[in-house]
C-alpha cells in the first residue's frame, strides 16, 4: 500500500527534470518565483474569509468575558477579563442541567441511530433478498420528504404518545436516519467479503460476525459518522423548539427563551450563547480533522 | 493464507447449507428482513405514514386539538392556500433565498476554491479549520451573535457603517432587509461549507488531465473552464441540489430567531409560513395542503438534479 502511494510521486519528480533538460536554471528560478507570487491572492482570499468566520465568534466571547457594565464597549481588544456574565447566566436558568440534557439526548442519538443504521446497512450490504430494491428506495426517497411537511402528523403522534414536553419525544422520530443507512451501506459493500464468509464458516452467526468482524473494522467511518450526528443532533432546533413548547430542558429551547427575556443585556445574551456552543467547541478543538472530513466526505458521497 | 484456506472450507459448508434443518434454513432467510427491520419501521411510522397523514389532513378542516372533529372541506384548503397573498410572498420569497443560496454555497465557493488551491499542506488545514467554525455554531448562538453584531445601538456594524456615513437602523425590523440580513446570516454558515467541498472536489481531479492540457498548449483560463469545471460538475449537482433541498431547514431557525418572518411577511418562506398555519393559527388543513403542494414542487426539482447528477457523473472515466 505504501508503495504504490509513493510510487507516483517519485515518478513525477523524475519525469519533470526530464522534461525541463533544456530549460536553464534560470527559467526554473523564475518558474518558482512567479508560483510564489501566484500564490498571494490565494492566502489575501483565505484570510478575508477566516476573518469573516472567525470574528462574530471572537465577539462573541470579548463581549460575553466583559464586565456587565463594559458589554456595550467598542474595542476590538478583549478585556478587562470578568465572569459576571456567566455567573448572572448560571443564577438566572438551570443552564447546567440543559446542557447536560442536551448532551444525553444527542449522545443517546448518536448511538441509536448508529445501531440501528448498522444494523440495516448490513442487512443491504450483506444478503439479496426479495423487494431489497422497493425498502432501499424507501431510504432514498425519505431525502425527499422535508421534516416540515410531515411535522404536523409527527407531532399528533408524539401527542398521542403521551411523549410531549419529554426528550424521549424528541428523538424518537429522529431515530432513523436514512443518511447513515445509506453510507454505512457504502463502507459495508467494499469490506471484503471473502472475510465474511471465513468468519461464518468458524461457526460466528451473521450477527457475531457483524459485531466482532465488520463493526471494529468500521471503527474510524463509525466515529466520524457518530460525530456528525452528535453535533446535528446538538444543533436541531425545529422539532425541539416544537415538541419542548411548555419545558426548558434542552438548550436550544432554553436558551431561545432566555434571550426573549433578557433583550438587549447583550453581555448576558453572549454568555449564554457561548455556553450553547461549548461541547461543539470542545469537540472541535480535539477532533477538528475528523469533523471536517466527516461533513465535507459524506457530502462528496 | 487466507485464500489458501477458503476453498478447503467452502466444500464442507456448502454440504452445511443443504443439510440444515428447515428452521435454520427459513431463518437464514428472514434475516436480512429482521437486520433492516427497525430502521425501515421507523422510517415508516415517522416519515410515510405522516406523509400520508399529510395528504389526508388537507381535505380536512382541524385545529389540532384532539377532541374537535376534523370536517372534510373538499379542495377548498388548495384553493385557499393558493390564493392567499402571503403565500404568493413567500413562495417569491423562497426563490430569492434560493437563489441567494446558491450564489453564497455554490458559486462564490467555487470562485474562492479555485484561488485557493494553490495554498496547501500546514497553511491550508489551519485556514481550513478557521472557515468551518461558522457552520458548526448552534442555530440559537448564530442569531443571537448577528443580533448584537447589528445591534442599531452599539452594535458593531452599524457603528462601522456610520464612520462612512450610512445610517443602518434595525435591520431586522425593516422590510427592505429583513430578508437580506437572514441571507447573511445564514450565508456567513454556508459559505465555508460550501469552499471546503468545492476544495474536496477540486482535489480529487487527477492533476494528469491539466498536465496533459497544459503540455499540449492549453492556457490557465482554458483548462479551468474546459477541464476543471466539468469535471467538478458532480460536486456541483450534488452542492446545488443539498442548497434547493436544505436551504429551508437552514433558514428556519434564523427566520424564527430574528424576524419572526416579517415585517408584513418580507423575510418569510414557504417553511416558515407552514410552521405559522400549522402551529401558530392552529390551522392543520392549510399547513397540510401547503405541504403537499411543496411536497411535489420540491420532488420534481430532485428529481430532475437526481437525472443531472447521472448524466455528469461519466466524466470523470
Amino acid at each position: 500500500m505504501s508503495f504504490t502511494l509513493v510510487a507516483p510521486e517519485y515518478g513525477r519528480t523524475e519525469i519533470a527534470p526530464a522534461k525541463d533538460e533544456t530549460a536553464t536554471k534560470a527559467a526554473v528560478a523564475r518558474a518558482k518565483r512567479h508560483r510564489r507570487v501566484r500564490k498571494v491572492p490565494a492566502f489575501v482570499i483565505l484570510t478575508i474569509l477566516a476573518i469573516i468566520s472567525i470574528f462574530p465568534i471572537y465577539w462573541m466571547f470579548v463581549t460575553a468575558f466583559r464586565p456587565a457594565d463594559q458589554m456595550l464597549s467598542s474595542n476590538p481588544l478583549p478585556g478587562p477579563f470578568s465572569l459576571e456574565n456567566f455567573a448572572y447566566v448560571w443564577s438566572t436558568i438551570p443552564i447546567l442541567g440543559m446542557l447536560g440534557n442536551t448532551f444525553g439526548m444527542a449522545l443517546g442519538l448518536a448511538i441509536g441511530q448508529l445501531f440501528i443504521a448498522i444494523l440495516a446497512a448490513y442487512g443491504f450490504a450483506r444478503w439479496n433478498f426479495r423487494g431489497k430494491k422497493l425498502i432501499y428506495i424507501l431510504f432514498i426517497g425519505s431525502w425527499l420528504v422535508p421534516f416540515q411537511v410531515t411535522m404536523i402528523p409527527n407531532y399528533v403522534l408524539v401527542s398521542q404518545m403521551g411523549l410531549l414536553n419529554t426528550i424521549a419525544g424528541v428523538m424518537l422520530p429522529q431515530l432513523c436516519s436514512a443518511f447513515a443507512v445509506m453510507l454505512l451501506r457504502q463502507h459495508m459493500e467494499s469490506f471484503p467479503k471473502e472475510l465474511l464468509d471465513a468468519s461464518e464458516i468458524d461457526g460466528r452467526t451473521t450477527w457475531r460476525t457483524l459485531w466482532t468482524v465488520v463493526v471494529p473494522n468500521l471503527k474510524p467511518a463509525l466515529a466520524a459518522l457518530g460525530i456528525m450526528i452528535f453535533i446535528s443532533a446538538w444543533n436541531e432546533y425545529l422539532w425541539p423548539t416544537l415538541i419542548m413548547r411548555q419545558s426548558t430542558d434542552l438548550i436550544q429551547v432554553g436558551v431561545r427563551s432566555f434571550l426573549g427575556a433578557e433583550g438587549n443585556n447583550w453581555g448576558a445574551v453572549m454568555a449564554a450563547s457561548a455556553l450553547a456552543c461549548l461541547p461543539i467547541f470542545l469537540i472541535y478543538i480535539f477532533l477538528q480533522r475528523y469533523v471536517v472530513d466527516a461533513f465535507v466526505r459524506s457530502g462528496l458521497k | 493464507m487466507f485464500t489458501e484456506v477458503l476453498p478447503q472450507a467452502v466444500a464442507p459448508s456448502d454440504t452445511a447449507t443443504t443439510d440444515f434443518p428447515l428452521a435454520t434454513r427459513r431463518r437464514r432467510k428472514i434475516s436480512p428482513y429482521l437486520y433492516v427491520l427497525p430502521a425501515s419501521a421507523l422510517l415508516i411510522v415517522w416519515t410515510y405514514l405522516p406523509l400520508a397523514r399529510t395528504f389526508e389532513l388537507s381535505f380536512f378542516d382541524w385545529n389540532l386539538l384532539p377532541t374537535q372533529p376534523k370536517t372534510p372541506v373538499g379542495l377548498d384548503n388548495y384553493s385557499t392556500v393558493v390564493a392567499l397573498p402571503e403565500m404568493q410572498q413567500a413562495l417569491w420569497n423562497t426563490v430569492l433565498y434560493i437563489g441567494a443560496f446558491m450564489l453564497i454555497s455554490v458559486v462564490l465557493p467555487v470562485m474562492f476554491a479555485l484561488v485557493a488551491r494553490r495554498v496547501s499542506g500546514r497553511a491550508k488545514q489551519v485556514y481550513q479549520a478557521l472557515i468551518f467554525v461558522p457552520f458548526l455554531i448552534t442555530p440559537v448562538a448564530t442569531s443571537a451573535i448577528w443580533r448584537w453584531l447589528f445591534a442599531p445601538e452599539n452594535g458593531t456594524i452599524p457603528q462601522v457603517v456610520k464612520v462612512f456615513g450610512i445610517e443602518l437602523g434595525d435591520i431586522f425590523r425593516n422590510p427592505d432587509t429583513s430578508l437580506l440580513a437572514v441571507v447573511l446570516i445564514v450565508g456567513w454558515g454556508m459559505l465555508g461549507f460550501g469552499v471546503l467541498v468545492v476544495s474536496a472536489g477540486i482535489a480529487g481531479i487527477s492533476p494528469d488531465y491539466a498536465h496533459a492540457a497544459s503540455t499540449d498548449g492549453a492556457t490557465e483560463r482554458q483548462i479551468t473552464w474546459r477541464i476543471t469545471l466539468p469535471l467538478l460538475s458532480p460536486t456541483l449537482v450534488f452542492l446545488s441540489l443539498m442548497t434547493i433541498l436544505l436551504s429551508a431547514q437552514w433558514t428556519f431557525p434564523i427566520i424564527d430567531l430574528t424576524t419572526m418572518g416579517g415585517p408584513s411577511n418580507s423575510s418569510t418562506n414557504i417553511y416558515y409560513l407552514l410552521y405559522q398555519f400549522g402551529f401558530a393559527n392552529f390551522d392543520a388543513g392549510l399547513s397540510s395542503a401547503a405541504g403537499v403542494l411543496f411536497f411535489i414542487g420540491f420532488g420534481l426539482i430532485a428529481l430532475i438534479f437526481v437525472e443531472l447528477s447521472e448524466k455528469l457523473s461519466f466524466h470523470d472515466n
